[in-house]
């Protein structure tokens, strides 16, 4: 019984925990940079500069990314959120989440407020995993890249694989959560 | 001209926005500044845990060797590598033209395609970005989303390998363009 009060009052804490992730985590990765700097003056500087260097690549996908996030918002009735990916759409809504995020071409850090946005509009959660999962997995616009490095015999062997185990894990992620 | 269409290419997420923002604009001037105004404020609200994501990347950068990665992907060829490639995996940080050359040259020194495929499954799982999605998601979700992700690696390494092989095994197979003499092994 107590101990049962306690992991309830731990995941109350997680809970809060959410909320301040960003300040947490932070911390965390400056206090990483300190740590690095302690260790080698060299790799503090090449950590720095690969940080920028990445957040430069994606910066201008960012400003899209938001942008259609605040479309998403104010544009797209909640109705259409939950007739294309909602619960009642079944195995369809998690096939519509998996495509979206195939052929998605952006940075996964996009994935997350999109995704935010499309379960707060009333998708259904293992659509929106799919639709995360496959943005990650799945790369359509990269195939050509993909093929020309490993041969187009493992370019479509794996992403097709992936496809459907974006499916899969979405299913799954349904059940637990 | 060419450039331009290449940078739209490059950008094409950025086109769509600013095409829809226009449409917006157009359609209903009012609305489309309150889906620019709620736009800023989840970037604001997003903005620590960014900045925090980018600086994990750098440090990830800095602190992962890819060539042991590498080194340490070519030795072995049981059951048992292909879980340490899923786990590997979770802690690759890089766009896809680094990684994707990376699993190249670790294939060329003897690695098994499942290794490859478990690999870039795993990749998926982003552990630098894994606060971010706590915030937005909850922890819940990710949680259950990184565990499924690093145990399917598994499956799909092993089912990569046996379409790759699948057919090959026989002399005189077409090999395809891409897949040039001496990354082509066929194991069992």
């Amino acid at each position: 019984m107590a101990f049962a009060l306690l992991m309830a009052a731990s995941l109350e804490r997680v809970h809060v925990l959410e909320q301040y992730i960003g300040y947490s985590y932070l911390v965390l990765a400056a206090l990483g940079l300190v740590w690095t700097y302690s260790k080698s003056r060299e790799k503090a500087k090449a950590a720095a500069e690969s940080a920028v260097r990445s957040f430069a690549n994606v910066a201008l996908t960012f400003v899209a990314v938001f942008g259609l996030v605040g479309l998403l918002d104010v544009f797209i009735p909640p109705e259409l959120i939950s007739r294309s990916l909602g619960a009642e759409g079944g195995v369809m809504s998690l096939l519509v989440g998996d495509v979206l995020g195939s052929v998605a071409a952006g940075p996964p850090v996009a994935a997350y407020p999109i995704a935010a946005a499309l379960l707060k509009g009333g998708a259904w959660a293992p659509a929106v995993a799919a639709f995360i999962v496959s943005w990650t997995l799945v790369g359509f616009v990269s195939i050509p890249f993909e093929a020309r490095t490993f041969g187009m015999r493992f370019a479509v062997v794996r992403n097709g694989l992936s496809f459907v185990f974006a499916m899969l894990i979405g299913l799954l992620m349904g059940w637990v959560l | 001209m060419k450039r331009v269409v290449a940078w739209m290419k490059d950008e094409m997420l950025l086109v769509i926005a600013v095409g829809l923002f226009a449409w917006a604009f157009v359609v209903s001037p009012g609305r489309a500044i309150e889906a620019l105004g709620a736009g800023v404020r989840t970037f604001l609200g997003v903005l620590p845990i960014i900045t925090a994501v980018f600086l994990a990347i750098g440090l990830f950068n800095v602190w992962v060797d890819k060539k042991k990665v590498a080194s340490l992907l070519g030795k072995g060829s049981g059951l048992r590598i292909v879980a340490v490639a899923s786990l590997v995996g979770t802690i690759l940080v890089g766009p896809v033209y680094v990684i994707f050359p990376l699993m190249k040259a670790v294939r060329d020194h003897g690695a098994r395609w499942a290794v490859v495929g478990a690999v870039l499954a795993a990749w998926a799982v982003k552990i630098p970005m894994v606060p971010m999605e706590i915030g937005m998601l909850g922890w819940r979700f990710s949680v259950a989303r990184i565990v499924f992700v690093a145990a399917a690696a598994i499956p799909i390494g092993l089912l990569l390998e046996w379409m790759m092989e699948f057919g090959h095994r026989h002399a005189g197979s077409v090999v395809q363009v891409g897949e040039q003499a001496g990354g082509e092994q066929t194991r069992h």
